[in-house]
């Protein structure tokens, strides 16, 4: 039974933290019905920024991520004003190999700055330490505080969007683009601003996460395709989506944990055989196309 | 003898595009004979890989407009299954090149029927998606190698091995891949003025009136779908039997899908001289830049910020592509 | 045209034409070109420093000589059978990629023409250079790659003078045995039924691999139980719901084979997850580098590793002393598995060089099958340097041999690694169990 509330336990913190990660992309997805496969190297950056800015003023990693917001609220308006501006009049493929142009140039950018190796946080006042709260569920505390201040992210985005006059000049621009022109909502500026509050979420919730992940420069992809998963099953478009969506995948990438509570309970030893833990981010790409067939909409989506 | 006809007609070009064509084609017969490099000679025989998987995109990607960002997966079943059936079973690429072929077709009906439901970037996507599940199981398959992927023992068959494709020196490579390439765009030419070819171009225009002319537009776009996959497989056969080493994390990265994608979007999408000008710039381009600013102390990775700006420029400013250019100011000069 | 340019023209084209055609080696090249493929960047990249500083450092010993060290390498400057001719190291990056490394043996081979190749550290890519070099029939000395598959291909070109992870694995398990035996200094005899369980990740390539396979057969040889098995991708990030898998299958003995930053990740998350197994083993790469031991400090004391040298080494072998401490000048850190077997693969190319006294690979072939260093003259405890020329394996070394090392703290706070394994040489008392952070 441990091994199951110990799954439990961490698929529903990392899950968390996975909904901040997505609610980037379906603010971004919303307003603008753009794809950015860049998502992953944003998340990156705002990794990076946190670490660096921990090294270089000696604040405790959770405290960087004023600092990390900002970086991601500018990365997100220039890549908008710079880059993204242009590819929106282009053909469909246009944009996506432009987006994957961004994401390589990210990159390679972030391999040139700071080298292949892993880099990780090593000090910091919750680093290394563990709750151990009994039936198996263990919480290090790096991972319990990213889950809090996740959350309290979410609620302040879920403000901004629905309690704020900009807020709801965005929602507005997002579900019809035209007739918001038209009431005298400004769509470039609500184009550029979407884009920084989801640079600005995304790399938060980096910064969050490198408390605990290593960071290397070729991560950003397979996060890219967590983000995609999530939103797909939460709707594109949907803040609310992107949190619950985000704890079932949290959910999904323990399926090792289940897989092995299985194992272990009933005692089907050529379960054990089965590399599952290898598998652990296939059942998330799976889930995405599973979800596209069956339910386009997502649970939450009112865009399709 | 109507199809064949058709396949080496070329009368729908100007002139002046024909010359250019021919004299090229020379240069790619005779290259080997000047002394070169054995990196040159690499860098040809990868143009030609990806001018080929280049021109397999374009069909589905070009003439049917949908983006397909998972091509990988099946250059990976080409190699995997030449690769598998070379070691276990002693078979010569000739026949495995047509099996492994087979079951790429096969797989794409598979994934192709429920994927062609989906549109635009989340068909993109779920591409992305299909090509990383295929790629990790691979990467714990232990029939296939797993992780450690298969190596092809240089010490088996004594080369020069036409059956098996097994050569020490890189011209008979050179070659194999030439015909290949040649095949490949006669190919091409007839697909562009078949039925087939004109059920997409209608499609990309307007489906729904596409649709309502009573053509199956499903079925057109799986049958795309799987000449791609033939097209990309057969490159992936021929790659294993070239480089004699594959791992899943390299042979089925997404990388290589957005590279395969990248060539005929950078020389013009939905064009036959597209996907080969688009690997005539990028492959010497991303080769050069590589060895002459990758390989510089401290500057990992600068070559590829180069490339990922031509990239963004591109898709940004010029989304057609080089030929899109050429086209433009053919236009411009008629007028 | 002028008359200038056409005498210009023409003396290159002379020039070119005797360059194509007088074939290398013929006049006794002046310079030995040695090509060394190793991962300078990437997640080995601290293991790529050690192992590029450790052939440099022999190849100036080589190219200048040494009075006062006792080796025949240093006796004289550059190769004495060749005219003096010194050996220049061409180093290339191949960041841990296979397909990589096999390009630039290539280019090595065919557009730099070097004579040999020395690397690569990762067994992956060792597989796909050392298929190059069998293409084209030039030879290549491998210093620390341990998978077993490579000396088991009937290749001809290939030698490799590190002991393999066969021997290594079952090092481990005679050591497990011993401690049941109540042969480890410093502990009582440990009833077998407390270590039976055994649990293992190893990374997923060629050399993790293997290692799993070698983990799995003295599991059974020796008759423990192996209850779980896993291999994860070195580039991961997060490691925790591997260390959760093994943890769910309440192992006594935690083995592993990482590399650098893998292995570091690791450490860390058996930590995160409070992991509490009674003997932590590591299979040398990572658990041996300096990043390792200075990212981790003291959270390392009490895991084991496999090794080929260690510094204690240095009290016992004067030349492991003396090149210590040249090593330590120009590094700033002292020999450890990955720099001490670098240097010891150049100084084997030194050897095979010189009795060869030529760079014409067939004789460099014969000579190295022929070659026998004794162990006095080398930095690694082995006892000498003598490739099998018959049987399953050919090119192995058959005189090397393995230590176990664990990380304790010394009276002076540092963290330092004493050997427990042979039971012979042993340099200090074994900390058992592991204790919990």
């Amino acid at each position: 039974m441990d091994i199951l509330f110990g799954s439990l336990a961490a698929g529903i913190l990392l899950g968390m933290v996975i909904a901040l990660v997505a609610l980037g992309l379906t603010i971004i997805f919303g307003v603008m019905d753009i794809v950015n496969f860049a998502h992953g190297e944003f998340l990156m950056v705002g990794m990076y920024t946190g670490l660096l800015t921990a090294q270089a003023t000696g604040m405790d990693p959770l405290f960087t991520l004023p600092v990390a917001g900002v970086v991601g609220f500018l990365l997100g308006v220039i890549c908008y004003a710079g880059f993204i501006k242009f590819l929106i009049r282009g053909p469909m493929v246009a944009q996506l190999l432009g987006t994957f142009g961004l994401m390589l140039f990210l990159r390679n950018l972030a391999l040139l700055i700071f080298g292949s190796s892993d880099r990780t946080v090593h000090h910091g006042i919750l680093v290394g330490k563990s709750f151990e709260i009994g039936m198996g569920i263990i919480l290090p505390a790096t991972k319990l505080a990213a889950a809090g201040l996740s959350v309290i992210a979410f609620l302040a985005v879920w403000l901004l969007m629905n309690r704020t006059k900009v807020g709801k000049a965005l929602t507005a621009t997002a579900l019809n683009a035209q007739a918001a022109r038209y009431m005298g909502i400004p769509t470039e500026k609500m184009n550029a601003l979407a884009w920084g509050i989801g640079g600005a979420s995304v790399t938060v919730a980096g910064a969050l996460i490198v408390n605990f992940w290593a960071v290397n420069p070729f991560m950003g992809l397979l996060f890219t395709m967590i983000a995609f998963a999530v939103v797909a099953l939460g709707g594109f478009g949907s803040v609310p989506g992107a949190f619950f969506a985000g704890l079932v995948v949290g959910l999904i990438m323990e399926i090792p944990g289940f897989w092995d509570f299985f194992t272990y309970t009933f005692d089907w030893m050529w379960m054990a055989d089965v590399p599952m833990t290898s598998l652990k981010y296939m059942w998330i790409y799976v889930a995405y196309f599973v979800i596209m067939v069956v339910r386009p909409r997502g649970l939450f989506g009112w865009k399709h | 003898m109507e199809t064949l006809r058709n396949a080496f007609d070329f009368s729908d070009f100007p002139r002046m595009d024909l010359v250019i064509a021919g004299a090229v084609a020379f240069l790619f017969l005779i290259f080997p004979l000047f002394p070169t490099s054995s990196f040159a000679m690499a860098t040809m025989i990868q143009f030609f890989m990806f001018a080929l998987y280049g021109m397999g995109w374009n069909t589905i990607g070009g003439y049917g407009g949908q983006v397909d960002l998972g091509k990988a997966q099946y250059v990976g079943i080409g190699a995997y299954t030449t690769a598998v059936m070379l070691i276990r079973w002693d078979i010569p690429f000739w026949v495995s090149m047509p099996v492994g072929m087979a079951i790429a077709v096969i797989w794409s009906f598979i994934i192709g029927y429920p994927l062609f439901r989906l549109k635009g970037h989340y068909f993109a996507i779920a591409t992305i998606a299909t090509s990383l599940v295929l790629k990790d199981l691979f990467t714990v398959w232990s029939f296939v190698g797993a992780a450690r992927g298969l190596e092809i023992s240089p010490i088996t068959y004594p080369p020069p091995d036409y059956l098996r494709l097994i050569f020490r020196e890189d011209i008979y490579y050179y070659y194999t891949i030439l015909g290949f390439f040649f095949l490949g765009f006669i190919y091409m030419n007839w697909f562009r003025k078949s039925r087939l070819g004109f059920q997409l171009r209608c499609i990309k225009d307007n489906e729904d009136m596409a649709r309502s002319l009573g053509i199956n537009v499903h079925w057109a776009k799986i049958k795309t779908y799987a000449i791609a996959t033939a097209f990309v497989s057969m490159v992936g056969s021929f790659h294993v039997c070239y480089i004699k080493v594959i791992e899943p994390v390299d042979i089925m990265s997404l990388d290589l899908s957005i590279l395969i994608a990248l060539m005929a979007m950078l020389g013009g999408a939905g064009s036959l001289w597209g996907p080969i000008i688009g690997a005539g710039v990028l492959i010497p381009l991303r080769s050069y830049l590589k060895e002459w600013l990758g390989a510089a102390a401290g500057l990992v990775g600068i070559d590829l910020i180069l490339y990922a700006l031509i990239i963004m420029i591109v898709s940004a400013f010029e989304p057609r592509g080089i030929w899109g250019i050429v086209e433009k100011v053919r236009r411009r000069k008629r007028r | 045209m002028k008359v200038s340019v056409r005498l210009v023209i023409v003396s290159i084209a002379i020039a070119a034409v005797l360059g194509l055609t007088v074939p290398a080696g013929v006049f006794g090249a002046e310079e030995i070109k040695i090509g060394v493929i190793y991962p300078l960047t990437g997640g080995a990249a601290a293991a790529g420093r050690e192992l590029r500083a450790g052939a440099e450092l022999a190849a100036e010993i080589a190219n200048n000589g040494m009075a006062d060290l006792s080796m025949t390498m240093a006796k004289n400057s550059g190769i004495k059978a060749m005219g003096g001719a010194k050996i220049n190291l061409v180093f290339k990056d191949h960041e841990g990629n296979p397909t990589l490394g096999a390009d630039l043996a290539k280019k090595l081979i065919l557009d730099d023409k070097v004579h040999g190749i020395l690397g690569c550290y990762h067994s992956s890519v060792t597989k796909t250079v050392s298929a190059v070099c069998e293409q084209y029939g030039v030879p290549m000395i491998n210093g620390s790659s341990t998978s077993p598959d490579l000396t088991m291909r009937g290749f001809k070109w290939f030698w490799r003078t590190t002991p393999h992870d066969k021997w290594f694995t079952k090092d481990l398990f005679e050591f497990l045995k011993g401690l049941s035996e109540g042969k480890v200094k410093g502990v009582r005899a440990v009833p077998k039924k407390d270590i039976e369980a055994v649990a293992a990740a190893c990374e997923n390539t060629e050399w993790g691999s293997l290692v799993t396979e070698m983990i799995k057969l003295f599991a059974g040889e020796y008759d423990f139980k192996l209850r779980k098995t896993l291999l994860y991708a070195d580039k991961a990030t997060d490691l925790s719901s591997e260390v959760r898998s093994m943890k769910a299958a309440r192992p006594d003995v935690m083995l592993f084979a990482s590399y650098t930053s893998d292995a570091i990740l690791m450490v860390k998350t058996l930590k995160a997850e409070k992991a509490s197994p009674k003997v932590i083993w590591g299979q040398d790469a990572g658990f041996e580098t300096p990043e390792f031991r200075n990212t981790l400090g003291d959270d390392i004391v009490g895991i084991l590793t496999r090794t080929v040298f260690l510094p204690q080494v240095v009290e016992v072998k004067k030349v492991a002393g003396q090149v210590n401490q040249m090593y330590k000048a120009k590094t700033g850190n002292d020999l450890s598995g990955a720099s001490a077997r670098s240097f010891t693969g150049l100084q084997t190319w030194v050897h095979v060089l010189e009795k060869a006294g030529s760079t014409k690979p067939a004789d460099i072939q014969k000579a190295a099958n022929a070659i026998e260093i004794p162990g006095d003259e080398l930095v690694v405890p082995w006892a000498g340097v003598k490739f099998s020329t018959t049987g399953d394996e050919l090119g192995q070394n058959i005189l090397g041999s393995g230590l176990i090392g664990q990380y304790q703290k010394a009276k002076d706070g540092k963290v330092v690694l004493e050997i427990v394994y042979p039971f012979d040489v042993v340099t200090a008392d074994m900390i058992y169990p592991f204790q919990a952070w």
